[in-house]
């Protein structure tokens, strides 16, 4: 089999870079081993949340100068601010695309709640979550009620509530608390209490049951104008049902991020899937790419757990496995290794340097900087110290950077799988002529 | 400065402690049980949970020998649901020396250890992992105990009896007057506040930490503290508990417990004042994993869980400082003969497998200086929870819809107690620790049974955070228990999550590789993002 592209791996860097070389018209697959990190994300898009001695940045559009001079292999730095912010707008207008609204402060971060009831920075999330009406309604000091599910264990209100004074802006707020009964929606014999946050987005897309809810929410809302709800508006149809709810109930509903699995993050994943299919990509997934060939610095083909004897060809492949946690990097003993075509990597030898002395540390971990060495184009290099340049590395598994620390996670891999993408897209310019649609 | 009277004071909430805590409310007199940190959180539960058979001492020390087949044989009785009864193998491979186990036989029959040699099939029959180059196998009664479940049940007998325990307690001083011991000073480590304890008799059962306890009476006695380390491995690779049979050496012991196997120990001498900061060296787990190995080869290819150290009590028999004459044997103390300071008793040396025994002494010390009567009766009484034969029958239908995994483990970790925990209400069969099975009705009842504190509290009592995952999703869930049930505040509950991870990632930065790494790194991924290191105190959103 022949593509344009071929991109391993199916999380938020390889989506986006998949989506926007179908869009330029390229035949191109998707491989995807597994479960997305998306699951168990946030479903905002950190941008850059902290500087490096750990304060809280508001401006990162006007921060990132200095930065990409600060940090000259930080991946950013590859991708130079112009191609951030084109990436970025890039990646709201397809999920917009897939009736998904997505909102930013102009160029400042927003906050997000947390599940444990603090607040976080972040730069792009979903309407429900930050919204120029959210934001109008919190600062004007409007009445919230926060409310949860009966028996779902995977968001707490009196934890919540025991955080959310140490935070300005709820300080001497009134705060209406109120639990929404499930038990009458069940028909089976379930126990609500074994409900997940999937379960109970499904009940909000169900129309009877909506109703319900809504009518639940507006009884035990009293006056608050902000209802605070877990992540669970609905799944899908999430844009669908969060209107509907705002009308029935007649109040700004607020959603706050669960604990895993998170449905604010299952909705990028599913609507980035869907967006890549509808532009012709092939999103072929439970396959595991094993191997590849590589002459002279170019890659040919790869070889996948359930195609072994059919090789998959391409002209240009990006590699976008992620970090330890997903797989794109693996740790051993003796050392690390970049498990399919064993790249150079960048990471210290000594399993001493690995990590901090404590979980909390400020410096944070290095291990989480360890990861893919690449040049400017983000072309990866063999073990021998040789670059190859019709692969192309994006996401989680780079070197460089400090997702966790940075707040930069979501950021980074919208930006290098977009890179990624422009690359491909520019050496294959005689060939594939852009789509506008 | 609250004050109040008792006439046993014991110090450590150690196994020793808490079984002597026990007794003396047995035998009806009054006690208290002051503990520094958590029940179980020193050397208690930082071994490898083995229920002796006595066969590891039946060459080289019979008399340690018979102490732990009696032992055995009475805990596997009143100790039920703390123990499984797995049976264990001494195993020869080709580098040991095979007339080992010819010693081997002769000093369990003279002990009375049942022991038997077993034909190589039959030895990877029982134990399939085993290293297939076994030449010589011998089967003996070792068995696994569970240490936290083991002290847990000990106070809470002695509690319904009417003791009181102060966990996260410390003891400042010992107080003296002319005729001898007073009482103790004591501190509330989580409030700061003092307060005082009158006492006729004060027990230090506080392991080689009581050397500090004596300094503060103004008695010297000398501990030789010695590192063991340990590896947890999160499968339950073997069935029965594997010795090596050959001389007693490090990384030969490979002990099943819960749902994971242990590899132990090492020995290693280390400074009395670095007992409260040992950590598991590179060393020592290269020393482990090439142990692990030998017995049960590849293992060390499995997804490790954690490493962890404990510290051993030697003691000086003498007062000389040289450590010459140390014992590993039970050391009982009476200061007013040792030292001429009347009431205070110290109880050292011993093993987690003697500990029962060890309390007996000191109870029967204390009644003779209290003349009482009363005879012991710990190795007749069942602990709370182990009324009842292990894996005693259950009547399912009372747990009706509720899954027999979750019914398991519970009554496996509370015995008979699963009945005060499962089917309270609604919300008790919730699960919040998916690794381990450990509901919310269990959550509650040990918050509200079981002298807990705090999460890593928590985690001893239930096995909460225990699993695979270390807590990283079951953390949070637990904190809001906390919250709701203890009114902790926003700010305390932040700082007692904090702890539980850095507790979890102390035991996780020794074996920081491989899947050990992937977990790790997802759970700061959720952490981080969750409790932020740095507060957010402008009012943007």
């Amino acid at each position: 089999m022949k593509f344009d592209s071929i991109i391993v791996g199916g999380g938020i860097a390889g989506l986006i870079c998949g989506i926007r070389c179908a869009a330029a018209g390229l035949k191109c697959t998707i491989i995807s081993s597994g479960m997305s990190a998306l699951h168990f994300a946030s479903g905002s898009i950190d941008l850059l949340g902290r500087s490096p001695n750990g304060d809280i940045i508001y401006d990162p559009f006007s921060q990132l100068p200095t930065f990409i001079d600060q940090y000259p292999q930080h991946p950013y730095a590859k991708c130079g601010e112009t191609v951030i912010a084109e990436s970025l707008s890039f990646f709201t207008r397809e999920i917009e695309e897939q009736s998904l609204q997505l909102c930013h402060n102009e160029q400042n971060n927003h906050f997000h709640l947390t599940t444990f009831g603090t607040l976080t920075p972040t730069y792009l999330s979903q309407q429900s979550v930050y919204s120029p009406e959210l934001d109008r309604a919190f600062t004007e000091s409007r009445k919230m009620a926060l409310l949860d599910f009966e028996g779902f264990r995977d968001f707490h209100i009196p934890l919540v509530k025991a955080n959310l004074p140490q935070h300005t802006l709820f300080k001497n707020r009134e705060i209406i608390t109120g639990t929404v009964p499930l038990t009458p929606l069940i028909e089976s014999l379930k126990n609500p209490h074994e409900f997940r946050s999937i379960d109970i987005s499904r009940m909000f897309e169900t129309e009877k049951h909506l109703l319900q809810i809504a009518k639940s929410i507006d009884q035990l809302a009293g006056d608050g104008e902000i209802v605070g709800l877990p992540a669970c508006v609905g799944f899908i149809k999430h844009n669908e049902v969060y209107s509907r709810l705002q009308k029935l109930t007649g109040r700004l509903i607020y959603e706050i991020p669960t604990l895993p699995p998170s449905i604010l993050g299952m909705r990028l994943d599913h609507h980035l899937k869907s967006r890549f299919s509808e532009l012709g990509g092939v999103f072929i997934a439970g396959d595991k790419v094993i191997g590849g060939k590589i002459q002279s610095g170019r890659l040919s083909e790869i070889y996948t757990q359930n195609h072994e004897s059919t090789p998959l060809q391409a002209d240009a492949f990006v590699l976008a496995s992620g970090s330890f946690f997903s797989g794109g990097l693996i740790s051993e003993f003796s050392g690390m290794k970049e498990p399919v075509f064993d790249l150079a990597l960048s990471y210290e030898k000594d399993r001493k340097d690995w990590a901090a002395d404590q979980f909390f540390q400020a410096e944070s971990h290095p291990y989480l900087e360890f990861g893919v060495k690449t040049n400017e184009q983000l072309n990866p290099f063999d073990s021998s110290g040789q670059p190859i340049d019709n692969l192309y590395c994006a996401g989680a598994l780079l070197a460089g950077y400090n997702p966790i620390r940075e707040g930069s996670g979501g950021g980074v891999a919208i930006s290098t799988g977009y890179y990624a993408a422009e690359n491909i897209i520019k050496a294959n310019a005689p060939i594939g002529a852009e789509r506008h649609d | 400065m609250k004050k109040f009277d008792t006439n046993v004071i014991v110090i450590g909430g150690g196994a020793t402690g808490a079984g002597t805590f026990r007794d003396c409310l047995m035998r009806g007199i009054p006690a208290v049980l002051i503990e520094k940190n958590d029940l179980a959180s020193g050397t208690t539960g930082r071994n490898h949970g083995l229920l002796h058979s006595g066969a590891r001492y039946a060459i080289k020390d019979p008399a340690s020998a018979l102490e732990c087949i009696a032992e055995n044989r009475i805990l596997k009785k009143v100790a039920s649901h703390c123990i499984e009864d797995t049976g264990g193998l001494f195993v020869a491979l080709e580098d040991d020396d095979p007339a080992y186990g010819d010693q081997l036989l002769t000093a369990c029959k003279k002990t009375g250890i049942e022991c038997g040699e077993i034909s190589r099939q039959q030895a990877l029959q029982i134990e399939p992992n085993l290293n297939p180059e076994v030449i010589r196998a011998f089967t003996v009664p070792d068995a696994t105990i569970d240490p936290f479940r083991l002290v847990s049940a000990n106070v809470l007998d002695a509690r319904e009896r009417g003791g009181q325990v102060f966990t996260h307690t410390h003891v400042d001083k010992i107080e003296t007057n002319s005729e001898g011991v007073t009482g103790v000073l004591c501190c509330d480590r989580s409030t700061g506040q003092k307060f005082e304890i009158r006492g006729k008799i004060v027990v230090n059962a506080s392991g080689v930490w009581g050397e500090k306890v004596c300094q503060t009476a103004g008695i010297e006695m000398k501990m030789f503290p010695s590192k063991g380390s340990l590896i947890i491995f999160d499968y339950r690779v073997n069935r029965v508990v594997v010795n090596a049979c050959r001389m007693p050496a490090d990384a030969d012991i490979f002990v099943p417990g819960d749902t994971v196997s242990l590899i132990g120990t090492t020995s290693r001498k280390i400074a009395y004042d670095e007992i409260d900061t040992i950590d598991v060296d590179e060393e020592e787990i290269a020393t482990l994993l090439a142990g692990a190995e030998r017995l049960v080869p590849n293992v060390s290819k499995t997804r490790l869980l954690r490493a962890y150290c404990g510290v051993r009590p030697l003691i000086a028999l003498d007062k000389k400082a040289d450590g010459r004459d140390i014992s590993r044997g039970i050391v009982l103390f009476d200061h007013e003969e040792r030292d001429g300071l009347q009431g205070l008793l110290s109880i050292v040396g011993g093993k987690l497998m003697t500990y029962r025994l060890m309390a007996e002494k000191t109870t029967d010390l204390i009644c003779q200086k209290l003349n009482i009567t009363a005879q012991c009766q710990t190795h007749t009484t069942p602990l709370p929870g182990s009324e009842k034969r292990r894996g005693g029958k259950i009547n399912r239908k009372r747990f009706k819809g509720i899954s027999d995994s979750v019914i398991s483990s519970t009554q496996y970790r509370h015995g008979e107690r699963v009945h005060q925990i499962l089917q309270q209400d609604q919300q008790s069969d919730e699960l919040i620790c998916e690794c381990e099975m450990v509901t919310a009705g269990e959550v509650k009842y040990a918050l509200k049974h079981l002298n807990v504190k705090d999460i890593v509290d928590l985690r001893r009592r239930t096995r909460l955070g225990m699993g695979p995952c270390q807590g990283a999703l079951c953390a949070c869930r637990a904190t809001s228990f906390f919250v709701e049930l203890n009114h902790t505040t926003g700010e305390k509950a932040h700082q007692m999550l904090i702890d539980f991870l850095e507790e979890r990632w102390k035991g996780v930065k020794p074996i920081l590789w491989g899947d050990a790494l992937r977990e790790a790194e997802f759970s700061y991924w959720i952490h981080q993002s969750l409790i932020p290191s740095k507060k957010v105190s402008s009012g943007d959103q």
